[in-house]
């Protein structure tokens, strides 16, 4: 079906399912299928921050007395991190958009994708804070081998649809040659591409951000890279958000509430699906493995993080009605609790509503002359 | 949350004997009180993290909750019980 960017005709978005039916025509939100992506779009806006309201010049200091085993740790994540956010904050409009038929869906997909790339500029703040330029810290992502791995499992799932979609929206179903490979293209064949994608998207936000958050949190813990670190709880406070949402439609379709297709397809694809997760938290242990390959650091080791991994996998495979895997009942780490707790990220209303309050308003260095004129 | 009831409604939760629930608090902060584990993240009703089965009785939501729960499952960081309740964590 050829994609429309204003779709003439009359279509009941309430009949809908959120993907592959009509494409969407009026921006409309005072009735909603699925009123879940209403309240989350209102939720993620009331998020809305600026790497720039978070000073980080402390950082730059703090940095210089790490051990090149801690810079390595340090610098290794914001890498991969950089990638997963460069990889959300096109993926989801390019993949998901050109086959979304509701319109609260599309505008959760782009609100989503949004804030993934507040995320990517504040990597672009806090790294030009760290080094006078931060040119060899980007460059690395495209050619550390380490890296590039992850890279090309996060979008394979993502290429595969898009690629599918764009041959389905101009040439239609059949069996298309490109380039000298077949391929086959129905309704049936898209849509299970499209579970595999979300399943993929799933696990990404549901654990491949959390080796990295505990490694900062870890070395906030230590007063170390404070600024860093409250850029960091802000991220991982949307990326909760994002990973509910993920949740929010596989279980839609799992549970037959929105195309009864995507309930069989999500039958047919457990397997396939529970593999997609299980992948992603053997990479996320194996670069645990990497970034401790020169040592660990203070409060944090292999071993803990990737018992960590597994917790958090087994709830998250919970939700999305996947049996849990891993033999850990505990939290190995309870202080991430504090740094996840979304009060503790709250920015001052005054810091935040007037905008000259806006850039570099936290004055970080207090000296003892401040109070030269005090008397008590 | 004082028009709930006179008397405080009592939670159970896996094998721990009956706890009041405590005037102004949330299920999740009345566990805590009684050092029962519970993981949470964001206490917003937002991520999910504290999803709890409910096995007997009911809840009222103090925040519209987010997160994606089971018909039979609650967020303990934004409820109150409305009856006596019976949880079990995962």
């Amino acid at each position: 079906m050829k994609y429309t960017t204003f779709n003439q005709h009359t279509v009941d978005t309430m009949a809908e399912p959120m993907f592959f039916g009509n494409p969407v025509n009026v921006a409309r939100y005072d009735q909603q299928k699925h009123s879940v992506f209403e309240k989350l779009i209102e939720k993620q806006i009331s998020f809305f921050w600026r790497p720039e309201e978070v000073d980080v010049s402390k950082d730059r200091v703090d940095f210089q007395k790490l051990s090149d085993t801690e810079k390595h740790i340090f610098i290794s994540n914001l890498k991969y991190q950089t990638l997963l956010d460069s990889v959300q904050g096109r993926s989801p409009n390019i993949a998901f958009l050109p086959i979304i038929s509701l319109p609260e869906l599309e505008t959760w997909v782009e609100t989503w994708s949004f804030f993934e790339t507040i995320h990517s500029r504040s990597y672009t703040h806090i790294l030009r804070n760290l080094f006078t330029d931060p040119s060899h810290v980007f460059e690395d992502i495209v050619v550390n081998d380490e890296i590039k791995r992850r890279a090309s499992d996060i979008s394979r799932y993502y290429d595969d649809l898009i690629f599918a979609t764009q041959l389905w929206q101009t040439q239609g179903e059949g069996v298309h040659v490109v380039n000298g490979e077949q391929h086959v293209i129905n309704l049936r064949e898209l849509k299970k591409k499209l579970y595999l994608c979300m399943n993929s998207v799933n696990a990404l936000e549901a654990i491949r951000f959390y080796v990295s958050f505990a490694c900062t949190f870890a070395f906030a813990e230590r007063e170390l890279m404070e600024g860093n670190s409250k850029i960091i709880r802000l991220i991982a406070r949307d990326e909760n958000l994002h990973l509910t949402s993920t949740q929010h439609i596989l279980n839609l379709w799992i549970k037959g509430k929105d195309d009864p297709e995507m309930a069989e397809i999500a039958e047919e694809c457990k397997a396939e699906a529970e593999q997609i997760f299980v992948s992603a938290v053997e990479q996320e242990k194996q670069w645990a493995s990497y970034l401790f390959q020169n040592g660990s650091m203070i409060g944090l080791n292999k071993d803990i993080l990737c018992q960590y991994i597994e917790f958090i996998a087994n709830q998250r495979m919970a939700v999305i009605g996947m049996s849990p895997k891993y033999d850990v009942s505990n939290n190995p780490l309870p202080w991430m609790n504090n740094y996840l707790h979304s009060d503790n990220v709250q920015v001052a209303p005054q810091e935040s509503e007037i905008s000259s309050y806006l850039v570099g308003q936290i004055d970080a260095e207090v000296s003892a002359e401040e109070f030269g004129d005090f008397d008590l | 949350m004082s028009d709930d009831s006179t008397s405080p409604f009592l939670i159970e939760v896996n094998e721990y004997p009956a706890f009041q629930h405590q005037q102004d608090k949330t299920v999740l902060e009345v566990l805590e009180s009684h050092d029962v584990e519970v993981h949470y993240h964001c206490r917003e009703g937002f991520c999910g993290a504290c999803r709890t089965k409910l096995i007997e009785g009911d809840v009222r939501y103090t925040t519209d909750p987010l997160a994606f729960i089971d018909d039979d499952e609650v967020l303990p960081c934004c409820c109150v019980p409305t009856s006596n309740i019976k949880l079990q964590t995962y």
